[in-house]
């Protein structure tokens, strides 16, 4: 009985995990390029979950259409954020990186405030169910998760056969190096954020389908945490380390809420957080290149 | 000897600021919270610059040291409340136990979170307030997600009216002496081989270890001291000024926000910055509190990225430069 629910759970885990995973390849590829840590991160990600909103409930476009439409949003972002700041940030001490893009989050949860108001609202796209034996899984997650894996797999395409995925790598390696050899370094970092910040508001119209009554303008702060420990255990400068880090973490949170669940006069909730706490500090702790990166 | 005083001479007016708010606070009526407001937040400046300003490291999760400092006040007065006899000593029992807590939290975290560097030490710390408010929730640890609520111990140990003091007045002018004591002990660690060793390492940290300080003591120093001083200011303000406490309002991250926007205004690493940033702050804060309600965070969002863009050196940052050699220069540090 406890198994077939913790299979159930896990199988759970495993999709909610794809979309942790998508939500921090932004964090990973803003970080191994620019080196700069997006601090604000789950603010994007709530931008996206309001456009989605907005998308969804205004004009009746379903969210599966919405998510290329808040990368190009995310990326018009990036691009004014980079340019009006980031860019002058680059060589001052990480101070100042960390408290601008922490800045550019809670203005940008303020300025969503001011429009739509701190009540959490939602939207229901109603596309059934299916049932795999041990779990029900909405159709909603599924695209989803089939989503998050489409875009991680293009990005990887894009990573590897185009010049500026090319260039970008390059960067990551050895700024230095790409600069003498003709890359232009200036706007691969701007492209870098821009796709980074895409990257999260889309992954923030995808998570939409797992909480659609959650949205409110500061729920992005729990999934800061969050892909913090995802980004930490794929590595926190690839992607990719990133994208299997959040399936790893989906497991473990979907996991660990199962058997605390288990124990008498907790709150199994609080303990999963308090758990993925513990995860990255260990993490930092014994293996800071991340668990999922050969050294 | 005189030479020896004249090292402290940045100290008067960082003392004659807190003197001149205490007797506004003191002597024109209604404007004692106002005050004891400014105090608060010039002591959380002058606290978190040990750290933030002297070693240039980021703590995102400081306001976990005022929330379990919070604690420490909570149950000592709730433990001790019944027995007779202590009357006063049990503030001085919760403030012990604040200190204790709050030094072995930042034990436990520096160990860990202090042998990273920069953005990753940023990463482990921003954590620690709501990890620390989760391990309280989900393991029901005094009380968990219900808080305590110790009004009633207040009463019984000190009486109806000594308590209504305690948390009117008394609380406040603790928070001045706190204040007053993390100024002081940051001038001491300026004036020392701790503030050398800290600029050094602030300005270099690989330069700072091969010359052959050992950075990781000087940190720790840093970093126990200014989650002490958190500790004390928990207590105070948050435990005997408001007597309850609830995990979600003592471990919310906003409270560090501010207390790095108090830091960055005023000038980091400066022993009078935090007073003039925390001063600037609580008054902007509170006029327009007034003026336009609700509209703070939405104010101060782009004012972190001005600041930091255009004048990353703070208010005294900058006055300290032009005032350099100049007689008024002895005192701005």
């Amino acid at each position: 009985m406890i198994f077939e629910q913790l299979a159930g759970n896990l199988i759970q885990g495993l999709v909610l995990g794809a979309i942790y995973g998508m939500a921090t390849m932004g964090l990973s590829l803003i970080f191994g390029v620019l080196k700069v840590v997006n601090v604000g991160h789950g603010a994007f990600i709530m931008v996206g979950a309001f456009i989605t909103l907005w998308l969804f409930n205004g004009l009746g476009i379903n969210p599966i259409l919405a998510t290329p439409f808040a990368f190009m949003v995310g990326m018009g972002l990036g691009f004014i954020f980079y340019y009006t700041s980031m860019q002058r940030l680059l060589k001052a001490p990480e101070l100042a990186t960390l408290l601008a893009t922490f800045a550019m989050g809670m203005l940008l949860e303020e300025i969503v405030k001011l429009v739509a108001g701190s009540e959490f609202r939602g939207y229901n796209w109603a596309v059934g169910k299916i049932n795999i034996g041990i779990t029900v899984l909405p159709m909603t997650k599924i695209y989803a998760c089939i989503g998050s894996v489409l875009v991680a797999v293009l990005l990887y395409i894009w990573f590897k056969k185009t010049r500026a995925g090319t260039a970008m790598r390059s960067v990551v390696e050895d700024d230095e190096g790409a600069r003498v050899c003709g890359v232009n370094v200036g706007w691969i970092y701007a492209l870098s954020f821009a796709i980074g910040i895409g990257l999260v508001v889309a992954s923030g119209v995808l998570l939409t389908m797992f909480i659609p009554v959650g949205i409110n303008p500061y729920m992005g702060g729990a999934y800061t945490l969050k892909a913090f420990v995802i980004a930490v255990l794929g590595g926190l400068a690839s992607p990719y380390g990133a994208f299997f880090g959040g399936l790893v973490f989906g497991l473990i949170e979907n996991g660990s809420y199962t058997l605390f669940a288990l124990l008498p006069g907790v709150e199994p909730f609080a303990l999963t957080r308090f758990l993925s706490f513990v995860i990255l500090l260990l993490i930092l702790l014994i293996r800071p290149t991340g668990l999922l990166r050969a050294k | 000897m005189k030479k020896n005083i004249a090292k402290y001479y940045p100290l008067i007016p960082v003392f004659a600021a807190y003197l001149v708010m205490f007797l506004i606070g003191k002597h024109m009526s209604g404007m004692w919270q106002l005050m004891a407001m400014l105090a608060f937040y010039c002591a959380l400046g002058q606290a978190f610059n040990i750290f933030l300003g002297m070693t240039g490291y980021v703590d995102f999760g400081y306001v976990a040291f005022l929330g379990v400092g919070t604690y420490g006040m909570a149950l000592g007065i709730t433990k001790f409340a019944s027995f007779e006899g202590l009357g006063i000593g049990i503030i001085a029992i919760g403030f012990i136990l604040a200190l204790v807590m709050a030094t072995l939290l930042s034990l436990a975290v520096g160990a860990v979170a202090l042998r990273l560097r920069g953005a990753y030490f940023a990463i482990a710390t921003i954590g620690v307030n709501e990890g620390f408010r989760f391990l309280i929730e989900g393991a029901r640890i005094w009380n968990g997600s219900e808080g305590i609520i110790f009004m009633a111990e207040m009463n019984k140990a000190f009486g109806r009216e000594m308590a209504s003091a305690l948390s009117t007045f008394w609380a406040d002018v603790m928070v001045f002496i706190v204040a007053a004591l993390a100024a002081l002990v940051t001038i001491y660690y300026m004036r020392s081989k701790i503030g050398y060793a800290l600029t050094a390492l602030r300005e270099d940290e690989d330069a700072a270890k091969v010359m052959g300080i050992n950075v990781t003591k000087y940190k720790i120093i840093a970093f126990i001291t200014s989650a002490s001083f958190a500790g004390l200011i928990g207590a105070t303000s948050w435990a005997i000024k408001t007597p309850y406490v609830f995990p979600p309002e003592v471990f919310e991250i906003h409270y560090t926000v501010e207390a790095i926007i108090i830091v960055l205004l005023g000038g980091s690493g400066t022993l009078l910055g935090p007073v003039v940033g925390g001063l600037i702050y609580g008054l902007a804060k509170y006029w327009l509190a007034v003026i336009l309600p609700g509209f703070q965070l939405l104010i101060f969002a782009p004012l972190i990225i001005v600041i930091i863009l255009a004048f990353p050196e703070g208010v005294i940052g900058l006055l300290k430069v032009r005032v350099k050699g100049t007689s008024l220069g002895r005192f701005i540090e």
